[in-house]
């Protein structure tokens, strides 16, 4: 039966990892197409698709900065700010 | 599924589940405090994938004020509740 508790446990790091994708694609979409596509047109230029690109690594080169700044602030203990940032 | 295990293995689930929702938290603290700090950091027009040698900066400034802030909200809860 150790075979059901791994599955389980596969199941569930799969489940968070696709979450977690997903937030930040939501995320990336929604700044950056107010950002990239101003005025919609009837297709999406090179200059849109490049600011595309472009901001997509900005936002991820962000999300790595605020991982670890974040991560480095509750390991320093700031003692129930954890918590607290549960709630966001 | 979860019926056929042992006491044992249900246990160790239980803390698997547990630190996961854990991390599962963080994550989503960190994908608000990007889209949050994205806002006030990066306000010019994107021109490359890196973080310019303002942005950067107040990335970390964001996260670290942010949490500065919200020490100061639970410090004045905390106050509040004493003086009561």
């Amino acid at each position: 039966m150790a075979d059901a508790k791994q599955q389980i446990m596969d199941q569930v790091r799969q489940q968070a990892a696709i979450s977690n994708a997903r937030a930040l694609i939501e995320k990336v979409n929604e700044h950056c197409f107010e950002r990239c596509v101003p005025k919609p047109g009837t297709s999406l230029s090179s200059t849109e698709s490049t600011c595309y690109t472009h901001c997509m690594e900005k936002y991820m080169a962000s999300w790595n900065i605020v991982s670890r700044q974040y991560l480095a602030q509750i390991q320093k203990g700031v003692s129930g700010a954890g918590a607290a940032m549960g709630g966001l | 599924m979860v019926a056929g295990l042992n006491d044992r293995d249900k246990q160790e689930l239980q803390q698997f589940v547990q630190s996961e929702s854990q991390k599962a938290q963080i994550q989503s603290a960190i994908h608000s405090l990007t889209d949050m700090c994205f806002k006030k950091c990066v306000t010019g027009r994107v021109a490359s994938g890196k973080l310019d040698r303002y942005e950067e900066p107040c990335m970390q400034n964001c996260v670290d004020r942010y949490m500065d802030a919200n020490m100061l909200v639970l410090r004045h809860l905390d106050q509040l509740r004493a003086s009561q």
